[in-house]
């Protein structure tokens, strides 16, 4: 098993390397609002002292560690395989004794977020450079605390994303249904604001969606402001999403197959 | 004068093609009214941090908010889906059939595709603007005036950098990504330009004109701007359109066709 992943990362490696121009363009994307929100805030939080208790430097270093963790959280699978749904290329896939998503458009997220951190963390530098933020609070043991924390993310993440994927079985719709997910995690999981400066209803609705694990969480864990309660409580939560998405993408991906009939057949 | 027949007669298929997915409009128009929901959330929550952003209180934000979602539509609805065909079109050669035709090249790719439910948000973004200024008062009406002409000047400003940098497909064919730095900096409209540190601001204003379309407009309604500025303003808009169109001609006469 573990020979067919290690060869789909040199196939997946390949194919992503070809496109490394393409993938500084994608990185363009991912830098321009988080820094828009770090202007921002930065600039009320140096004007105001500090908001609910955030100063300008808590703004700066949360939406700096905010874009290395959405860049090893977030999933792309709806690209890789919502298009093969809907014209039907994914039956060659099934032929193939391996699992089409758990296995290739697995190791093919994996090889994108490689791939861009690589283009990613030389713009960090320059971003911290120019920020100077102060990192003072991340200590080594939260940075270890937060490798489970972000790898059971991306799980969720990844799980959820290709469940909302499995909907083109059903619909042609579903680039409309992942950006009204995608409206969703932006309110809920401290994407564009730091969830302490939301307001407190969605603070409290957020803290038990699967959401906040994708960034929120991660990012403060670094930054080492949570108390261990909260810790401990998000830890557990991460296991228990990561099953719950582990099965809602399990049954629903059975039942779309079983629909699946493909252009031409 | 053909034109305005040209335009109508598109509009009319366009409309035609938009109606056999209905559904698929009443989803996109009620997507757009959430992220209009989240966008009125992220102002009031600034506004409950800080009485002001970078001098501007809320009203005037709500007005650049429309200001932004009418260069977001012009983008969404003319010129994506017009990049996607004309990179489409130098690809396979399809291209020669929209030179051959018998009027402005240019035109006719701008206008041959409309996304026509993106009109929605030009009566949205208008509503924002005039709510915006209304409520912002001590606007004359010779403000209001600079205003739009400052839209005006703005949005050809950028149309310009567009035609410059489709054109440059003509020389480096493989060029898919033409016009991702302007997609990708187009959020940074949602604010005003003065809060971002230097580096970015004279990127947004210098580089990539997004703040000359929304920033500047803005500050011209709430009577920032010298009447000098304004004018320099429209003398760049109108070099700008000179030199698009030029380097438009030039590009045309590179073009040989994909198959030749």
């Amino acid at each position: 098993m573990l020979r067919i992943y290690q060869r789909l990362w040199h196939v997946n490696w390949a194919e992503q390397w070809q496109y490394r121009a393409n993938l500084l363009m994608y990185l363009l994307f991912w830098l321009v609002s988080p820094i828009v929100y770090l202007a921002v805030w930065t600039t009320i939080a140096g004007a105001q002292g500090s908001i609910n208790g955030l100063t300008a430097n808590d703004f700066a270093t949360y939406y700096l560690t905010l874009l290395i963790v959405d860049n090893l959280t977030s999933d792309i699978t709806i690209h890789l395989l919502a298009y093969k749904i809907q014209d039907g290329t994914l039956s060659g896939e099934l032929l193939k004794p391996i699992h089409p998503i758990i296995t290739g458009t697995l190791t093919n997220n994996l090889a994108f977020k490689a791939l861009t951190l690589l283009v990613l963390i030389p713009v960090w530098l320059v971003l911290c450079l120019l920020f100077q933020p102060d990192f003072s609070g991340v200590t080594l043991f939260n940075v270890l605390l937060a490798v489970p924390a972000v790898a059971l993310g991306f799980g969720i993440a990844f799980f959820i994303g290709a469940s909302i994927t499995c909907v083109a079985f059903w619909t042609t719709r579903v680039y409309s249904l992942n950006e009204l997910y995608y409206a969703v995690v932006v309110l809920f999981s401290g994407q564009f604001v730091p969830l302490d400066i939301m307001p407190p209803l969605i603070q409290n609705i957020a803290q038990y969606l699967p959401f906040q694990l994708l960034k929120y969480f991660p990012i403060q864990l670094i930054l080492g402001k949570l108390p261990p309660e909260v810790i401990a409580r998000n830890l557990a939560l991460d296991v228990i999403w990561f099953v719950a998405a582990a099965l809602l993408f399990r049954w629903i991906w059975r039942n779309g197959v079983k629909r699946f009939s493909a252009v031409g057949a | 004068m053909q034109t305005p027949k040209l335009l109508l007669t598109l509009l009319k298929i366009n409309l035609q093609q938009e109606l056999a997915y209905r559904t698929d409009a009443v989803i996109n128009i009620l997507i757009n009214l959430v992220w209009l929901g989240w966008e009125l959330l992220s102002l009031s929550i600034i506004f409950n941090a800080t009485p002001t952003l970078g001098g501007w209180g809320p009203a005037a934000m709500v007005a650049l908010l429309g200001v932004f979602r009418l260069m977001n539509m012009m983008m969404a609805a003319l010129i994506w889906p017009a990049t996607e065909k004309f990179n489409t079109g130098v690809r396979d050669g399809t291209l020669d059939y929209t030179l051959l035709q018998p009027v402005n090249s240019l035109f006719l790719i701008t206008f041959s595709r409309i996304v026509l439910w993106r009109a929605w948000d030009l009566a949205l973004a208008t509503a924002l603007i005039v709510i915006g200024v209304s409520q912002s008062g001590g606007t004359t009406w010779l403000h209001v005036a600079a205003f739009l002409l400052l839209v005006a000047s703005g949005s050809l400003i950028l149309y310009s950098l567009w035609v410059v940098l489709i054109a440059i497909t003509f020389w480096l064919v493989k060029f898919d990504n033409n016009v991702t730095i302007l997609q990708a900096l187009l959020d940074t409209g949602r604010y005003p330009a003065t809060v971002y540190p230097v580096w970015l601001r004279m990127l947004v204003t210098f580089v990539v004109p997004i703040a000359v379309a929304t920033t500047v407009p803005l500050q011209a309604l709430r009577g920032d701007l010298a009447p000098w500025q304004i004018g320099m303003f429209l003398v760049i808009s109108a070099a700008s359109a000179f030199v698009a169109s030029r380097v438009w001609k030039a590009g045309i006469r590179r073009y040989s066709g994909a198959s030749s």
